[in-house]
């Protein structure tokens, strides 16, 4: 060390800047063992950097003292009573030590912390699960709400397209399945004309058809018929013959009402037509039209 | 380094051991823990130095712990316990780093 801890080491009653140890002079009460401000004229060891800037020789041998007397210390090992009071003062700071570092790195910053610590972060957890729960409040009824509201909305896309599968039949825009009967007329001798085919499926509708078709053309509220030479448009379309009609209706009913005395069937033998009716369990329409924007009729139910 | 052997000693047994420590005590631990190592540290240079007294270093360590303890005890009474604490870890650290630098000159001679 430099000079200055010569001197300590020399004039031991100077000497009170030590940790825990006044040396010789032996301060009864012990606890200020470090301070900082050590007796006039001498300069703890420890107290900043040594005084005056150039190190004089004086440093070497101070230093060399210093760790001749650690390795004295060290070894080889001798049993003193100062040894061992020190070994068990430092055992229990070792055992503290340990204890600490164990129950610090175990069980998380609680178990060492504080009460009003502890109080703290209670109150913060408490606000925030309260936060939490209002927030699990509000997005539970969110959720309440979409799901209702998809509910609905599932419900009427239902109704919906349940609502557009019907009226789409009605109006020819799409294809259509189910029961009901197959009606074919030949004519050689072509006496059958637009009228026929109109009361033939006037006589159907009447008697409950939902889905017509003749010859491919679908048959729906504003078809019309009109003669052409050989044959009829229906639709403009023309068809020759035989005419199939494909009918889906209740069958029961259908056939009986083409049957009637005085009725299409009859009416159409008496023209020389042949006429044939068969029941069936699965008649397609699938003949379509395009459906049209009407140009002046307007929804009035909004 | 019968000294050394009790320190190596007691952080073996503090581990294996796992003595529980009571929940009054517990609070005044680490304070404690630094207090103490204030002193070995102080105890060292004044080993160095040639003026280690075997009863001084025994009397210091002791009442420093205690003293340590007293103080955040103190704080915990008036609500000030956190703060207290605070500054006595801040006043033994600046000593054990005063003290470790006295060592420093001592060994490495710089």
């Amino acid at each position: 060390m430099s000079p200055v801890s010569d001197a300590n080491d020399g004039s031991g009653p100077a000497a009170g800047g030590h940790g825990g140890h006044g040396g010789p002079p032996r301060h009864g009460g012990a606890l200020p063992p470090e301070s900082p401000h050590p007796p006039a004229g001498s300069r703890p060891p420890g107290s900043g950097e040594p005084p005056g800037g150039p190190q004089g020789p004086g440093v070497e041998p101070g230093g060399g003292e210093g760790r001749r007397r650690l390795a004295q210390a060290v070894w080889p090992p001798r049993v003193t009573r100062a040894q061992l009071i020190v070994a068990l003062l430092l055992f229990g700071l070792g055992l503290g030590l340990a204890i600490q570092v164990r129950s610090t790195s175990e069980n998380s910053a609680l178990r060492g912390a504080r009460q009003e610590d502890l109080v703290r972060i209670l109150d913060e957890l408490d606000d925030r699960t309260k936060r939490l729960e209002d927030e699990k409040g509000e997005l539970s009824r969110h959720r309440t709400e979409l799901e209702s509201s998809s509910d609905q909305a599932e419900e009427a896309r239902k109704q919906r397209k349940e609502k557009e599968g019907q009226l789409g039949v009605l109006a020819g825009t799409v294809a259509a399945e189910g029961p009901g009967i197959r009606m074919t007329i030949g004519d050689r001798a072509g006496n059958t004309d637009s009228d026929a085919l109109l009361d033939a499926v006037q006589e159907l509708r009447a008697a409950g058809a939902e889905a017509i078709q003749i010859n491919g053309v679908r048959v729906v509220a504003g078809t019309y018929f009109s003669d052409s030479d050989g044959g009829v448009r229906v639709d403009g379309r023309k068809i020759g013959q035989p005419y199939r009609f494909e009918v889906i209706g209740k069958p029961q009913d259908l056939e009986p009402a083409l049957n009637i005395p005085g009725g299409v069937i009859q009416t159409l033998k008496k023209e020389q037509a042949t006429v044939s009716v068969r029941r069936s369990e699965k008649i397609t329409v699938d003949a379509l039209r395009s459906s049209k924007r009407p140009d002046y009729a307007r929804s009035s139910s909004q | 380094m019968i000294a050394v052997l009790g320190l190596i000693v007691g952080v073996v047994a503090g581990l294996v051991v796992r003595p529980v420590v009571p929940t009054a005590v517990e609070p005044y631990l680490p304070i404690a823990v630094v207090a103490a190592l204030d002193a070995v540290f102080g105890g060292l240079r004044a080993m160095l130095d040639g003026i280690f007294v075997d009863k001084v270093f025994v009397v210091s360590f002791l009442s420093n712990v205690v003293v340590a303890a007293l103080i955040v005890f103190l704080g915990d009474k008036l609500g000030v316990g956190a703060q207290l604490s605070t500054g006595v870890v801040v006043v033994l650290g600046i000593r054990i780093f005063s003290n470790a630098a006295a060592i420093r000159r001592h060994i490495f001679r710089a």
